[in-house]
């Protein structure tokens, strides 16, 4: 009676993806078993390491399941979450095959493990039909080649024995057995000191333990060696293995070691063999040194790349315009020659002025090409503002209008300058008020676009969108990571870019698969989404340039599921070169309302340290340093600025640490929590106030779609005057009325970080670069009684308390229905209240009951009540 | 437990410990409506008693149910719950109302796991409701009985025959208390509910001799606990047109046990009823609604 069921686990090769496997395993059931019903390749991913005891339970249990009535086989491919590399189709694993054991025996599942490992054709394999095979003696040449290759397996593992499985005919099959004429019995070398050749070759091979008989009929069941010998064709002998990853060891060198077995004394001491060539010997010896990294490339050196790669592919598309790589490389060229004739040579600024279209794209890369530093300056921004930055920057020229650019003798050829050297300057608004250029080379943005390349998967298959100014850095992340990665950039123009359902449509109809929103604009788009058309090509959603609130994500991944569109946020900043640190968005961190913006990218680090530059203890905040290879060269002109911000790196003499002025902490796996700017912390009586904690539980409101928070007062050290005001923007169907929302999140928060008020708006209004626009927030809603009360009521304690409430606010009349926090109220309001009511011999006032009964006439109710 | 499925008005629960046991190790399950709600904490309490999981939604729109169903988001993170837990998943996209894919889903069930040893009858929804009989359409009855009641059947049609050829098996109908009683304004759903308590019987009745038992849970109003998305009270709340903290309201006040019901609690009757501890359970009504029906 055979077992039940025979199961089998083997490793995979890297290279195998699953796609390959299903395909390799149908064709090979087909060939076999022509017209049956074929085994499926199921695939699972196990959330833990290769080598956890989970995976080893679970390798376990799916060796233990039985095989479904009427199935042969079944192929189980586990995954694991170390093997895991997000986009790269092939990753590690193990194959659990298990076959029904009435029909198929162990050796069999050994056969299909090869088939599908890629080491054995499948139509090298023999099912059974007919008579089986006379015995095969074990030969010398079979025993001799066996042998070697156990010394040679041995001298790369110091193992001292080694087994190897050897051919042998088979006997007993089942009906629908594989490979009749190969069986396999085990030869263990004893490798151990002191042995010599003739006893090695004097090593019978064995059948595995349990098997009736001698040599000839392996046990069932039994685990195979790793190492195989292939049968030989008829009666010859064994042969090694000819896939790519049966051998573990060089076959030149086990065919070395064999040669030595032929034809040295049978006396030999086994460690005098030895498998390495004279040469690689040699070669062994030399090495120690490591190959150096490749040198980090220009921007305009990694575009010829593409160029020449696929110079008719579309690189550029704009309105209905499309240019291919190749003729976005002439025209560039043709302006580099104009920029030349302009005076403009290696290493001066120039101006760039232009709309977003295709010549912004062509001239930035001109600049480059005339190995020159580009200074982009948004032709939205008021015209004495850029007049005043392209000043103080110092550059050569202004480009406003690209046809000067055109017709112009070509350039003098000449040696450009290394990656190091600055690609351009981008301004960021200072705390002080004047812009500061931040001078980034060439060699970070390569940098950038190589540490995600393989994580995103960025290919030539994708189209991006250019929706960002170029005078924000979101475009240099847009443009170079289409470009250098040979995909396709769509330019918004910029009235698009502020229509969110025009945006959409965009989307749709160029079939976008790489997006980059800041959150907020984002927002807008996830509202558009759900009336606008099909985004079936989106593949990946990059946010960054603001904080990221992930609650209100859910509903764009029940429509978007994450497997067919990731979502990505990326902490970073101008002075880094784009991006920090990313982190994969699911529907598990938005539910958790995770604010984790990542670990650092493959290049970058990530440091939080104290104000003397010392690290904070685990889980603490602490400034956020930013070291590695996006830290810029320094703010342009401003030596003693570029010196406080750019500091050295105390554990690295050649690296230098970006300070972020930014609040962060580093959780235990690594990833990067974002507190908020350092200069924002405001404090009541110690508290911090966390705008960014308070808009939080805003979020989580089911009634709420955005919200934005604003913290006025109080920088000048009073307390009282801080004053928090909150902006919702209902969810679909959820009503317009504020008060449950203020009712919830005073449930929610400590008392001094609770809302003064909660004005609702349609929606929040966005800067030029899709940010929240603070400075364009309404004046706080306020709901005060329409009409003067009717007769302000005298009896205790409404009277006492009109009074309270007028001394401490500041206001002249208030009627029943006054609302105290529109009244201006805030917490210190609120503690002030409370004091004055039991010096006049009301009963106190918990701070929360104002929360909960904010009218004047509420609250005398329930201070009535409670009397 | 991560604040999940039992929250902290829980009094009393009987379930399994926080880590989790192996009560139902090497046993396959098949939860319908899986994405969300019950579906989700009935499939993550039953892989962390052990069980392998096939996970089915409908994933998408239903025309004619005033809310959205779960989503394919919702169920890969339910498998990814499960995973966690140390289950092997298989998960498919399945209306209830279409026989061919159950079997499909139950076919593939069973090649990957073997055998299918329990069933958990979930899938339901609770609106279009909220008026009386007579201002029903045709259509809005023919879903909710199809949905509700015609779901289970068919499940039981694609997975009964292998429970009772293998000689074992466990079948759990997720009812209500509209099952056992009335409620104003939702007459259908309480004719599907009603409708399933009986199925319920009359099967148990057709595989007793196959060793195979069914069984219906009758849950009482069920908290919308936040991890698991669940928005049935929502939802029944909206087609009463009451603020859902009201009817919340309601509902405590009218239960003897003064809580609502945590989907925790109504997922431990059920791993009770799938494991071997209920052998001699079968055609039962299991309730958990903190004494709604007792008086």
């Amino acid at each position: 009676m055979p077992p039940a069921h025979h199961t089998l686990t083997v490793s995979l090769p890297p290279t195998v993806t699953d796609t390959a496997l299903a395909t390799a395993l149908a064709a090979a059931a087909e060939l076999w078993w022509p017209g049956g019903r074929h085994p499926r390749l199921w695939s699972e991913t196990v959330p833990a390491p290769a080598g956890s005891d989970t995976a080893a339970r679970r390798r376990a249990a799916e060796a233990r399941r039985p095989v479904a009535p009427g199935h042969r086989l079944r192929a189980v491919l586990l995954r694991y979450a170390d093997g895991l590399r997000a986009g790269a189709a092939a990753t590690d694993g193990d194959l659990v095959l298990t076959a029904d054991g009435s029909a198929l025996d162990a050796r069999s599942l050994r056969l299909v493990a090869r088939v599908l490992r890629g080491e054995l054709a499948a139509d090298a394999v023999t099912p059974l039909d007919g008579p089986l095979a006379p015995d095969l003696r074990l030969d010398e040449e079979t025993r001799r080649l066996a042998a070697a290759l156990a010394v040679t397996v041995g001298r790369y593992t110091g193992e001292p024995a080694v087994r190897v499985a050897v051919p042998v005919p088979a006997l007993d099959r089942p009906p629908y057995a594989l490979g009749a004429l190969d069986g396999y019995a085990v030869l263990t070398a004893d490798l151990s000191p002191g042995r010599t050749v003739a006893e090695l070759l004097a090593t019978e091979p064995v059948a595995p333990a349990g098997a009736p008989g001698p040599l000839l009929a392996p046990a069932e069941g039994a685990e195979p060696p790793a190492l195989e010998l292939a049968a030989g064709t008829g009666a010859g002998p064994a042969t090694l293995p000819t896939a790519p990853d049966a051998l573990p060891v060089p076959a030149h060198q086990v065919e070395h070691v064999r040669r030595q077995l032929l034809d040295g004394p049978p006396g030999t001491p086994l460690h005098r063999l030895d498998p390495l060539t004279a040469s690689e010997s040699a070669e062994q010896r030399a090495l120690g040194t490591t190959p150096k990294a490749p040198a980090p490339l220009r921007i305009d050196e990694a575009l010829a790349a593409q160029v020449a790669a696929r110079p008719d592919a579309a690189a550029l598309t704009a309105g209905a315009v499309t240019l291919s790589y190749a003729e976005l490389n002439d025209r560039a060229e043709e302006f580099a020659d104009g920029l030349y004739a302009h005076g403009v040579r290696p290493g001066d600024l120039v101006g760039l002025c232009l709309p977003r279209s295709a010549d912004l794209v062509v001239a930035m890369l001109a600049v480059l090409k005339a190995d020159a530093v580009h200074v982009p300056l948004d032709p939205e921004h008021p015209a004495d503002r850029r007049e005043r930055t392209a000043r103080d920057a110092g550059v050569r020229l202004t480009v406003g209008d690209p046809a000067a650019l055109t017709g112009h003798p070509p350039r003098p050829a000449g040696e450009r300058r290394v990656a190091g050297a600055p690609a351009y300057v981008i301004h960021t608004s200072g705390s002080t008020g004047r812009p500061k250029g931040v001078l980034v080379p060439h060699a970070n943005v390569t940098a950038l676009v190589d540490a995600v390349r393989d994580d995103f998967g960025l290919c030539p298959d994708d189209t991006w969108t250019c929706f960002h100014s170029a005078a924000f850095d979101f475009s240099v992340w847009e443009i170079w990571g289409a470009l250098l990665t040979g995909g396709r950039l769509v330019l918004v123009d910029h009235w698009t870019s502020r229509s969110p359902e025009d945006f959409h449509a965009l989307l749709v109809r160029e079939r976008v698969s790489v997006l980059s929103q800041t959150p907020s604009a984002f927002t807008q788009l996830a509202a558009a989404d759900r009336t606008g058309g099909d985004l079936s090509a989106l593949r990946l959603v990059v946010l960054g340039g603001e904080p990221l609130d992930t609650r209100p994500l859910l509903g764009w991944f029940d429509r978007h599921p994450e497997d067919r569109c990731r979502l990505v946020n990326m902490y970073g900043i101008t002075e880094t070169t784009v991006h920090v640190t990313a982190a994969t968005v699911t529907r598990r961190e938005a539910l958790a309302g995770s604010r984790s913006v990542g670990r650092p990218l493959p290049g970058w680090s990530v440091r939080v340290l104290d104000a003397h530059g010392r690290p904070v203890p685990p889980g603490a905040p602490g400034e956020i340093h930013v070291g590695g290879a996006g830290v810029a060269l320094g703010y342009l002109n401003r030596p003693a600025l570029t010196a406080e911000r750019f500091v050295p790196d105390p554990l690295d003499p050649a690296g230098r640490l970006y300070r972020s002025g930014d609040l962060g902490r580093l959780g235990p796996d690594g990833a990067l929590e974002h507190l908020g700017r350092i200069d924002d912390q405001v404090k009541v009586r110690g508290f911090r106030i966390e705008p960014g904690e308070i808009r939080h539980v805003l979020l989580e409101d089911p009634a709420v779609s955005a919200a934005a928070v604003t913290v006025t007062g109080g920088r000048d050290g009073d307390a009282a005057a801080v004053r928090i005001d909150a902006y919702v923007v209902p969810a679909p169907g959820a009503g317009e009325d504020p008060g449950p929302v203020r009712e919830r999140a005073a449930r929610l928060l400590p008392a001094h970080m609770v809302p003064a008020t909660v004005t609702v708006l349609p929606v929040l209004p966005l800067t030029a670069n899709g940010k929240l626009d603070a400075a364009r927030l309404p004046a706080p809603g306020t709901r005060r009684t329409p009409e003067p009360a009717a007769a302000p009521r005298e009896a205790a304690p409404d009277g006492v308390l009109a009074a309270i409430w007028r001394d401490v606010l500041g206001v002249a009349e208030i009627g029943p229905d006054d609302d105290f926090w529109d009244l201006g109220g805030n917490s210190l309001y609120a503690i002030r209240i409370g004091t004055l009511a039991r010096e006049r011999g009301l009963p106190g006032i918990p701070l929360r009951q104002l929360y909960l009964t904010p009218t004047l006439g509420a609250l005398s109710d329930a201070l009535a009540r409670e009397a | 437990m991560t604040g999940g499925d039992r929250g902290p008005a829980a009094d009393g629960g009987t379930g399994p410990p926080a880590g989790g046991g192996a009560r139902l190790a090497g046993r396959t399950a098949l939860v319908t409506g899986a994405a969300r709600g019950l579906g989700r904490a009935c499939a993550l309490a039953l892989a962390r008693e052990g069980a392998d999981l096939v996970l089915l939604d409908v994933a998408g729109e239903l025309p004619g149910v005033p809310y959205p169903l779960g989503s394919a988001s919702q169920l890969a993170h339910t498998a990814a719950l499960c995973r966690e837990a140390g289950a092997a998943v298989l998960t498919r996209q399945a209306d209830v109302r279409d026989l061919a894919a159950l079997e499909a889903a139950a076919d593939a069930a069973e090649e990957r796991f073997g055998r299918i040893d329990v069933l958990v009858n979930n899938a339901g929804i609770a609106a279009p409701s909220g008026r009386p009989a007579h201002e029903i359409t045709e259509a809005e009855w023919q879903l909710m009985i199809d949905v509700d009641l015609g779901g289970a059947w068919r499940a039981i049609r694609a997975v009964g025959g292998r429970m009772a050829a293998q000689g074992s098996g466990s079948i759990v109908n997720i009812a209500s208390t509209a099952g056992l009683v009335g409620y104003r304004h939702f007459a259908g759903y309480v004719a599907a509910k009603h409708g399933l308590v009986g199925l319920t019987k009359a099967v148990a009745l057709d595989y007793a001799p196959r060793k195979v038992r069914v069984n219906a849970v009758c849950p009482g109003s069920v908290r919308d606990d936040a991890a698991m998305e669940g928005r049935m009270l929502a939802e029944i709340a909206r087609s009463l047109e009451v603020p859902v903290a009201e009817h919340e309201a309601a509902f405590v006040r009218d239960q003897p046990m003064n809580a609502l019901v945590e989907p925790g609690d109504v997922a431990d009757a059920v791993l009770w009823l799938a494991s071997d501890e209920s052998r001699r359970v079968t055609g039962s009504v299991v309730t958990v609604d903190g004494g709604f029906t007792a008086r």
